[in-house]
């Protein structure tokens, strides 16, 4: 939006008595919000690539081959993630819808008394039918903080959203199986093609040890929101394994291979969903046989309103985000309007069930008009909070949590 | 030569008229013509066509021309493009040894073809000038890394 519209915008608002005015202009051309209400002309100042794909909100093009699509921070305000709102991550090409979708197939083998291939129809009949509102978020989400650049999409906040998932528990099914005491491990795979259209290669085949596999909430996801899964989000079925890193809830699930050690599909070695184990140099390559595996996402709290870039009309303004903690749950959320010199709680809600984020809200009165950074760092049940910068530097820019950060413009 | 004369003109426009009302298949020389409607085809049994493209992405293609200019460009466009889009690449910005690590990465996580050596190396080249670190934060003049 050209700053003459935003400007003649916010008078129009204050003339209306309208107390706070965002109209998703923007101070930065960094900032996000250029996304969010603007008309469908193109600005001439150039922004971010939208998403152009039916049943999808304009969303913030990561890449487009394979799509990586995230969720500006102003449109995570709903308290469960709308489809078309919600991210998009793909390691490879996205498979063809099938034609009869409760013919679908999953085969459970491995360290199993009873190895199976069950159809999608089977799956739902035979099984307890359970829905969680429940985080899934991308392993790389909050890349782009670290400095110097870490390698791949450069994800801000934005790769994250609680839907309501619909599915059986994979407990259940490994149990009618008969979970081998051997067992260790899980190997997910998908139908999702390898990039290259090498059908030998597996896009991605990530697993996690048996006690999250067998946690109950744990699914395999046939319904996102009530609604049959979406192709782009991994329908007919796939498995959220909740509070963890995204690329363990394989998309478009053909199999469960049951192993005896830790799985080793592509994307479980090297840096891959993997942090350092001692601390390296940042921008150093590091050793690959000296890493942790990513399981748990860290902390994190996301402003949703107002948005990055606001021009505000009044000097109170009421403050709105939403806060998640991996396994645990956020205890408290703080704001600071002065650069971390003095911070202000603000309530948080209870989340809908354990995984789901939760809602943070503070009403603020600032000091004057003027330009203000509002930052906001959640704290969860163990007592770990957000860092002021991303720490821990690893080459494919893991666990990049710093304390969230919103500029604003109180107008005069 | 012979000459054109009244007879050869209208055989040729003849001719023309015939070949353009024979080859006309869209059928937007002739007038309108009778169709044959045929009766009302029962219900179809058999359950709708899935497209299997539905609820895809749209495709998309870059070309050479989406990499900035410069030694290495078609090399490096063709190595990395039979995979990913250029966007993957222009978002990062990398030390020459974080770029050779990427090619590490590519070859063995995702199983990308081998690559010749001294394309390796025109490829390195080609990243590491056109994409460096970019990011002049806190951590831009770290005392470890000279």
């Amino acid at each position: 939006m050209p700053k003459s519209e935003t400007l003649r915008a916010s008078r129009r608002n204050v003339l209306k008595g309208v107390g706070i005015a965002t109209v998703g202009a923007s101070l930065a051309p960094a900032g996000m919000a250029l996304a969010q209400g603007t008309p469908a002309a193109p600005s001439a100042a150039k922004g971010p690539k939208l998403l152009e794909m039916e049943g999808k909100a304009k969303l913030i093009v990561l890449g487009d081959k394979p799509l990586n699509a995230e969720t500006p921070a102003e449109m995570t305000d709903d308290d469960v993630t709308p489809i078309d709102k919600f991210f998009i991550r793909n390691n490879g090409l996205v498979p063809d819808a099938p034609a009869d979708a409760k013919a679908w197939k999953i085969k459970i083998d491995g360290e199993v008394e009873k190895p199976m291939e069950i159809t999608l129809g089977d799956l739902m009949s035979r099984f307890p039918n359970v829905s969680y509102k429940m985080m899934l978020e991308c392993g790389g989400n909050g890349r782009s903080f670290f400095s110097p650049e870490a390698r791949g999409n450069q994800w801000t906040n934005g790769g994250a959203g609680c839907a309501e998932w619909t599915g059986v528990r994979l407990a259940d099914v490994l149990k009618a199986a008969g979970v081998k005491p051997s067992a260790v491990y899980t190997g997910h795979y998908g139908a999702d093609p390898h990039l290259s259209g090498d059908a030998s290669k597996p896009a991605i085949s990530r697993g996690v040890p048996i006690a999250k596999a067998m946690e109950p909430h744990t699914l395999i996801v046939f319904k996102m929101n009530g609604k049959d899964l979406p192709l782009i989000h991994g329908g007919p079925v796939r498995l959220i394994v909740p509070g963890w890193a995204g690329s363990s809830s394989a998309k478009w699930l053909t199999r469960i291979w049951v192993r005896d050690k830790q799985h080793d599909g592509p994307g479980m070695g090297g840096f891959s969903y993997r942090l350092a184990k001692t601390p390296i140099v940042p921008g150093s390559k590091g050793d690959p046989k000296d890493t942790v595996i990513l399981e748990a996402m860290p902390v994190r709290a996301v402003i949703s309103f107002p948005a990055d870039g606001a021009r505000l009309a009044s000097r109170k303004l009421d403050l709105r985000g939403h806060a998640w903690a991996g396994e645990n749950e956020v205890k408290t959320v703080d704001i600071s309007t002065d650069y971390g010199v003095t911070w202000k709680p603000a309530k948080v809600d209870a989340p809908p069930n354990k995984y789901a984020w939760q809602r943070f809200t503070a009403s603020l009165d600032l000091p004057s008009a003027g330009y203000y950074e509002v930052w906001a760092k959640a704290t969860d049940s163990k007592g770990v909070t957000q860092p002021f910068v991303a720490g821990n530097w690893n080459p494919q820019g893991y666990g990049g949590n710093p304390i969230n950060r919103i500029r604003v413009l109180i107008a005069s | 030569m012979t000459q054109l004369n009244i007879t050869h003109v209208v055989v040729i426009s003849l001719t023309a008229v015939f070949l353009l009302v024979a080859l006309d298949r869209a059928g937007e020389l002739r007038g309108p013509q009778p169709t044959y409607t045929p009766p009302a085809a029962p219900a179809p049994v058999v359950a709708a066509v899935v497209d299997p493209d539905k609820g895809k992405p749209p495709p998309h293609n870059d070309t050479v021309a989406d990499l900035p200019d410069g030694n290495g460009r078609e090399v490096t466009f063709y190595t990395c493009t039979a995979c990913h889009g250029v966007a993957l690449i222009k978002a990062q910005g990398l030390t020459r040894d974080l770029w050779d690590s990427t090619f590490d990465l590519m070859l063995e996580r995702h199983k990308m073809a081998p690559v010749k050596p001294e394309e390796r190396a025109e490829i390195l080249d080609y990243l590491t000038e056109q994409f460096p670190p970019r990011r002049r934060g806190r951590n831009a003049d770290n005392p470890f890394l000279k």
